[in-house]
């Protein structure tokens, strides 16, 4: 192994999701054995930070991530959310899913968020979860296309009716997968620059754990940059970031992101 | 979908219209208005027996008069057709909600899913009409044996469709269900159903069709021993009257309300999945 810059100190007071020596397989599709996707993964995650995993395709990032939401178990080691083995998913961990098919086709964008703030506050009446509602979706820009039904959006708007009823069902903790993969470089500044808005006027109450391949991406949003490598899913690098929110020319970040692809590269 | 067909973006009412007809509808009417020519043309210019095969013109108006058109009509279709429709649908009522259960066991239980698909396996070739004997037996002349027969025709292709329509699924949505802190039954009127929604409004369409030959098929058979009292009867008295322009028009109205209700599944088809975009076929 690299030397790895670990320059993170641990604080086990502010710890809200542990992952203790995790490692996850799946059985092969034919025949006996299983393929290992993620491998002896320790790391914690703070409580009101915007935590990035990194890695190139393939690597486990998804596969953690959906073990971190309770939706697949462990094969070793244990996940704890609040010191507590995590065994279900619940709506105080939401998952904003990598592939486009998370939207109820029957519902439109709208009726897809109050679908979700109704699930998650039954007391509201239908007039307050419009009204939240409606507001998550002007945030994600999607105003126009509020009646809207999926099938009628492209990729990229999907994702932020997504990301929309994500938000607006306030869980404490927020798992997004790649949630910005499909949107043009435009959209994509913007709903970085909404998620770090989102996550400050929480008043930083909310824990971000945010999957990307992008390096540019992982320098903007993370307080802390999980490296992962492949073969199987280990953690190579865990970085602390004192440049997140800046802009993307600034110095500082531009040499983080030059050490983070000199690390995704390195085959070791 | 028939997008192929669609040189442009139709108008809203025009694509109703496309979808409650189907594809080439004006060519599909003037084969129609050839062929009831040609029925006419036949009959009179060959001179064929009016008792045993009317002219159209005849049958047409025992079937108007037959649903009240006219001066001194009886209307007395409208009885016989309410009856063949009141065991259907009860029929089709019944088939819903044990082909929803059985499935719904069948998502959750790996015994109750070979059950169920070695009960489809047996009984979806089994042309029920061949159990109206049994059902005789069972439950006399009476409505009950009817629907028997019917619900065995209806229940086993609307719960293969369903089957496939819940194991098709995307897991994705099941994700989100459990995300969302779904329990059992949430997670079937709010995720499975309307998920499988494509996949069982064809299966209850094609339910529909098996049931609706089935009926009018046991009404004729218990319209031999002359009791019952549905569309099938009365078809089958006119032979035994000689009154075969009722024969003539009790089978119009048999394709008739047949094609109405197939007009209804695609109504319900373009208010639901067609908008959505999730429709099957
Ligand atoms: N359900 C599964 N069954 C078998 N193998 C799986 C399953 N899910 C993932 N894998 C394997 O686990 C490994 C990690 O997959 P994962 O989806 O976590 O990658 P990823 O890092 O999210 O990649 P990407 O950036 O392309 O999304 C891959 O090799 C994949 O083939
Ligand atoms: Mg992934």
């Amino acid at each position: 192994m690299v030397a790895v810059p670990s320059r993170v100190q641990s604080d086990p007071r502010s710890d809200l999701v542990e992952i203790d020596r995790v490692s996850i397989a799946f059985p092969r599709s034919r025949g006996r054995g299983t393929v290992v996707a993620v491998q002896d993964v320790s790391v914690s995650i703070r409580r009101g930070e915007k935590f990035v995993i990194l890695g190139p395709s393939g690597c486990g990032k998804s596969t953690l991530l959906t073990a971190i939401g309770g939706f697949i178990p462990v094969t070793s080691g244990e996940i704890r959310v609040h010191g507590k083995p995590v065994k279900a998913p619940t709506m105080n961990r939401v998952l904003v899913f990598q592939d486009f098919g998370q939207l109820l086709p029957w519902r439109t964008v709208l009726g897809n968020i109050e679908w979700a703030v109704a699930r998650r506050w039954p007391r509201y009446s239908s007039a307050e979860c419009k009204a939240r509602s409606m507001q998550y979706v002007e945030l994600v820009g999607l105003g126009p296309q509020a009646e809207q039904y999926p099938n009628t959006l492209s990729g990229g708007q999907k994702q932020r009716c997504a990301i929309a009823r994500a938000f607006a069902v306030e869980p404490e903790i927020l798992l997004m997968d790649e949630p910005f993969g499909a949107l043009d470089a435009i959209n994509r500044e913007r709903m970085q620059f909404e998620l770090n808005r989102v996550w400050a006027a929480e008043s930083e109450r909310v824990t971000i754990a945010f999957v990307t391949h992008d390096v540019n991406e992982a320098v903007h949003l993370g307080h802390r940059v999980m490296v992962m490598s492949r073969g199987p899913g280990r953690l190579r690098a865990l970085v602390d970031n004192p440049s997140v929110g800046r802009p993307p020319h600034d110095g500082a970040a531009l040499k983080l992101v030059d050490e983070l692809r000199e690390l995704l590269k390195d085959p070791s | 979908m028939t997008s192929i067909d669609i040189p442009e973006a139709p108008s809203r009412r025009s694509a109703l219209l496309g979808q409650l007809l189907g594809a080439g509808a004006l060519k599909k009417a003037i084969v129609l208005v050839l062929l009831c020519v040609a029925w006419e043309a036949t009959v009179r210019l060959l001179h064929v027996n009016k008792l045993l095969f009317p002219p159209l013109s005849d049958v047409a108006v025992r079937l108007a008069r037959g649903l009240g058109l006219g001066a001194g009509a009886s209307g007395e279709l409208w009885g016989y057709i309410w009856e063949t429709l009141s065991v259907i649908l009860q029929s089709f009522a019944i088939s819903i909600v044990i082909a929803i259960v059985v499935t719904g066991l069948a998502v959750s239980n790996r015994w109750m899913r070979e059950v169920l698909s070695v009960m489809t396996g047996i009984f979806q070739p089994l042309p029920s009409i061949a159990l109206l004997p049994m059902a005789i037996l069972w439950f006399g002349f009476s409505r009950d044996s009817l629907v028997f027969v019917v619900v065995m025709a209806m229940t086993w292709p609307i719960a293969s469709s369903l089957t496939v329509g819940f194991a098709t699924i995307s897991p994705t949505l099941l994700r989100l269900g459990r995300n969302y802190e779904l329990g059992r039954f949430s997670m079937m009127t709010q995720i499975l159903l309307p998920a499988a929604l494509p996949m069982m409004i064809s299966g209850l369409r094609v339910g529909w069709g098996f049931g609706w030959r089935t009926v009018v098929a046991a009404e004729l058979v218990f319209g031999a021993t002359g009791s019952g009292g549905g569309i099938g009867w009365y078809i089958n008295n006119s032979r035994l009257f000689m009154n075969i322009s009722d024969g003539f028009a009790g089978i119009l109205l048999v394709i008739i309300v047949g094609l109405l209700t197939e007009s209804l599944f695609r109504l319900i088809q373009y208010f639901t999945t067609h908008k959505w975009g999730t429709e099957s076929f």
